[in-house]
């Protein structure tokens, strides 16, 4: 029981990752190389915020948010926009490996190397469920986690902007066409993706304490956990994160430390080998081959 | 690029004088710097020398052959410890300690090329970012064998049992640099070379021209790997101190930068990039966090503003003042004409017949039960609207995709499923509705590249520049540019391809497959954006291949030049036969006249 919730609540945090991974390279088709730094820039500006400044919880994290969405922004702006097709040209690996490595080291200039401790949610209570100890944290780590997803699956499926988005997804230039702003669009997807990251590296930074080197190794096991749903597909995404949470608490029961941390890279590996469309393009998920939708 | 082709232009002839007294001034500084310089310099200079072979390395798999990896460091860590552990644990010479590097590196770039088979872009960025923190896992956590975080202690650096003072260390490194450049000179300057940019180019014509992509990214990354594990190996045993935190991200990016720099793709490139990305934070003698800062400025920016790096740009310069001259030198050439490609008949009289062939695309049936006899030595054209599945059945043909039913034979061969690049060396060679030529190369590579798998030249040969190597580049660049002047582009020998119109494009395409010697010439779409004068020549064009014996499958909207030059003419509407038949009886064809030319039209 433990592990489940243990196993589910670091799979929320991938799962959001991998979100917000998702909504960016749903419209895009490029991987936010840059997006692990911008949890860590949410995470750390909340804890200034409340730790300096004597902010309280929310407000903070509002702040961090808002912050995040800037930086996303920001990082399209510079490092995506301008580089024309990006299916052919891929430089945006380059650039956003740049950006991922001014944002580190600002962090580090800003906030200093010390990992810091960050609080918890409810003050770290902790409950008795089926005679295991969990923290209240946790729980509404998943809870959060579970109602962005599922909020976000509305959105797409059932506004304008929504449909616009789907839209885009599948054929910008024809998209635009149609009277959908593509840059927009995408813009406003980059966005979304940084409040999301900004709301995981807050939820997450009370376990792994927070420094600028934080997402480190999270940040690639959102990458697995994207890879796992399938790129683009924020769905599977989701999936994709709380599925990687599972396999890796329960691997860890059974495995050192150590190399705990190097399975959900193997799985990537090797869902990259065999199934470069993630978990949600096997066959037992499409029967029929047109369902195989992208958003 | 031999030689002859290269140097003819007149800025390179009049500065070839100063790039000799450059390299030779260079290698004199490099030579005499351990007595000029301090300590410091020396082991700086060491350091940087170790960075060029590693950068070189990165670049040939990453800058030549366009897989972006960022697995660098980790490979660079892997030779690194592997020698550190032969030399150590296992009190093997130096030497062995490379050859381990070598070797691991070598089985460590299967694990990155292997799903590179499949896949490209951020999957691959993807796959190496994983190897990169496994590596750093291992090499952290696996004690007993790299005595983890707090790093691993080797003795002193010897050679054939002579320990090395600072000097020898020196040129022991710098012989190894120099050993690299020349491998990387002899590599990329040779078929290989190209094979990679073509690689990078475009896999499709790549794979026309007889690439086997897949091969050919494997090796590319072994060879990368492989000098990266020389650098890694040296790194180990002249710091005497290796430990896990060298070998992470961000030494991947230092590396990436330096391509990024120097200019991906060439040869002076990772050199130049290195010497950059070292002297420049030395200037201002940055804190690491402003240092990891500007570097990733720069990632951004140049990224951008100079795709190309400083060569690239340094290139685009001299390459705008050359284009206007043509290769010089060609000795006692023979005028050329379309006879030198006579086929003669060696098989059955229908060279290419295609029985019931079908491709389904899920739901959709692009071509269905389609049958198709193309008689030797004839133009035979496929005409149909758009969408009828006429550049599928091509596809289907050369191998491109698979028939889902079917069989395409050709000249009495069974080469139903067959890769283009097998099928290219049965006599097979094709053009592109939508132009795909090397970008990268000029319009005379381009061309060569056609008649690349004529090459025999083994990898040493080219490596050692061996007798056999010149005279087959230099036979193969001569015969390039008779095909060029065959279709009236010899002046343009030394252009970029883009820099060409469309038209002009197409007819380098159909160079290209001239040069591929072949029995069928596939053309699709070849009238495509063409205006009416380059369409008469090119129809004058196709007429002569014809008349040397090459069958011509043709696609084409341009009725004018499909009822002028085509023997025969095969109708298709929505995957399915509607007529077949000479020309005068397709065009009298009823079917015909109401499904695709519109009833009052006469034919043209």
């Amino acid at each position: 029981m433990q592990q489940l919730i243990f196993g589910l609540a670091n799979g929320s945090i991938y799962a959001l990752m991998a979100l917000s991974i998702g909504m960016v390279s749903s419209t895009t088709g490029i991987v936010n190389f840059a997006y692990a730094s911008v949890v860590m820039m949410g995470a750390m500006v909340s804890w200034w915020l409340m730790v300096i400044y004597q902010f309280s919880y929310i407000p903070a994290l509002f702040v961090a948010i808002a912050v995040s969405i800037v930086l996303n922004i920001v990082i399209y702006e510079t490092c995506v926009k301008k580089l024309g097709n990006l299916l052919d040209n891929v430089g945006w690996i380059i650039t956003l490996f740049g950006a991922s490595i001014i944002l580190d080291n600002i962090a580090r200039m800003l906030f200093g190397t010390e990992p810091q401790a960050f609080p918890y949610l409810f003050g770290g209570k902790m409950v008795t469920f089926f005679g295991a100890n969990i923290m209240l944290h946790e729980l509404m780590m998943i809870t959060i986690a579970v109602v962005i997803g599922v909020a976000y699956q509305t959105i797409i499926k059932k506004t304008r902007f929504g449909r616009a988005v789907r839209a885009v997804a599948f054929r910008p230039a024809t998209s635009e066409l149609m009277g959908i702003k593509s840059e927009k669009i995408i813009l406003s997807c980059f966005a979304m993706a940084g409040a999301v990251a900004a709301i995981g590296g807050v939820l997450i930074a009370p376990i792994t304490f927070a420094s600028y080197t934080m997402t480190y190794s999270i940040g690639l096991k959102g990458f697995a956990a994207a890879v796992l749903g399938g790129f683009g597909n924020t769905k599977g995404a989701f999936i994709g994160g709380f599925l990687l949470g599972l396999i890796e608490a329960f691997i860890s029961i059974f495995v050192p430390a150590g190399i705990k941390d190097s399975i959900s890279f193997v799985i990537m590996i090797i869902v990259i080998i065999f199934l470069p469309g993630g978990i949600m393009s096997a066959k037992i998920f499409n029967r029929n081959w047109s369902a195989a939708e992208k958003v | 690029m031999p030689r002859f082709s290269t140097e003819t232009g007149p800025l390179r002839k009049k500065y070839s004088l100063w790039f000799t007294i450059l390299k030779l001034a260079l290698l004199f500084i490099c030579l005499a710097f351990p007595f000029i310089a301090g300590n410091y310099y020396s082991r700086f200079a060491i350091i940087l020398f170790i960075y060029i072979i590693l950068s070189i390395g990165y670049d040939i798999s990453s800058g030549y052959c366009g897989m972006l990896t960022l697995s660098g460091a980790a490979i660079f860590g892997a030779g690194a410890y592997a020698s550190a552990i032969t030399i150590t644990t296992l009190k093997m010479p130096f030497l062995v300690g490379m050859l381990a590097a070598m070797v691991v590196t070598g089985l460590i770039s299967f694990l990155i090329s292997l799903p590179a088979y499949k896949v490209k872009g951020n999957y691959l960025a993807l796959i190496s970012l994983g190897i990169l923190e496994i590596v750093q896992r291992i090499l952290n956590d696996w004690t007993s064998l790299t005595q983890g975080a707090a790093g691993f202690f080797l003795p002193q650096w010897s050679i054939f049992g002579m320990s090395l003072t600072n000097y020898t260390k020196y040129y022991v490194v710098f012989f190894f640099l120099i050993l690299i450049m020349l491998f990387e000179w002899g590599l990329i300057k040779s078929h290989w070379g190209r094979d990679f940019v073509a690689v990078k180019n475009d896999e499709i014509a790549a794979s026309g021209v007889g690439i086997n992509n897949r091969k050919f990214k494997v090796i590319a990354l072994l060879i990368s790997s492989m000098i990266i594990g020389v650098a890694g190996s040296l790194y180990a045993s002249y710091s005497e101190f290796i430990s896990p935190d060298t070998f992470g991200f961000y030494l991947t990016i230092f590396i990436l930068l330096t391509v990024v720099i120097g200019g991906t793709g060439t040869l002076s490139g990772p050199a130049i990039g290195v010497v950059v990305v070292m002297i420049i934070p030395e200037f201002f003698n940055a804190s690491p966090d402003l240092k990891q800062i500007v570097f990733g400025g720069l990632l951004i920016i140049l990224t951008q503003v100079m795709p190309g790096g400083i060569v690239g740009r340094i290139k685009e310069r001299f390459r705008a003042i050359e284009d206007n001259r043509h290769i010089e030198n060609l000795g006692d050439r023979l005028p050329i004409s379309f006879e030198k490609y006579r086929v003669h008949a060696d098989g059955p009289e229908n060279i290419l017949v295609v029985k019931n062939l079908t491709k389904r695309f899920g739901g959709l049936t692009a071509v269905g039960n389609l049958d198709l006899a193309v008689k030797r030595g004839t133009v035979h054209s496929l005409i149909g609207p758009n969408g009828a599945g006429k550049t599928t059945t091509v596809n289907l043909i050369t191998g491109i995709d698979k028939p889902s039913e079917g069989s395409v034979i050709f000249n009495g061969e069974d080469i139903t499923g067959m890769e283009p690049f097998d099928s290219v060396k049965r006599g097979i060679a094709r053009t592109y509705q939508h132009v795909r030529l090397f970008k990268d190369l000029r319009v005379i590579d381009n061309v060569a590249m056609g008649g690349r798998i004529y090459y025999t030249y083994s990898m040493a040969d080219a490596i050692f520049h061996s007798r056999r190597k010149r005279k087959e580049e230099k036979e193969a660049y001569l015969e390039a540019y008779d095909c060029l002047k065959l279709i009236g582009l010899d002046s343009k020998s030394n252009f970029d391809p883009g820099s060409l119109s469309t038209g002009q494009q197409k007819l380098v395409e159909i160079a290209r497959a001239l040069c591929e010697k072949p029995k069928l010439m596939v053309l699709d779409e070849p009238c495509a954006g063409l205006n009416e004068t380059e369409v008469a020549e090119l129809s004058e064009i196709i007429k002569k291949i014809r008349d040397v014996g090459i069958t011509v499958l043709m696609i084409e909207h341009h009725m004018s030049i499909v009822m002028g030059i085509s023997d025969y003419i095969t109708v298709i509407d929505y995957g399915k036969k509607i007529a077949e038949g000479t020309t005068a009886e397709v065009s009298a064809d009823p079917v015909v006249r109401k499904a695709y030319l519109g009833e009052e039209v006469t034919a043209c």
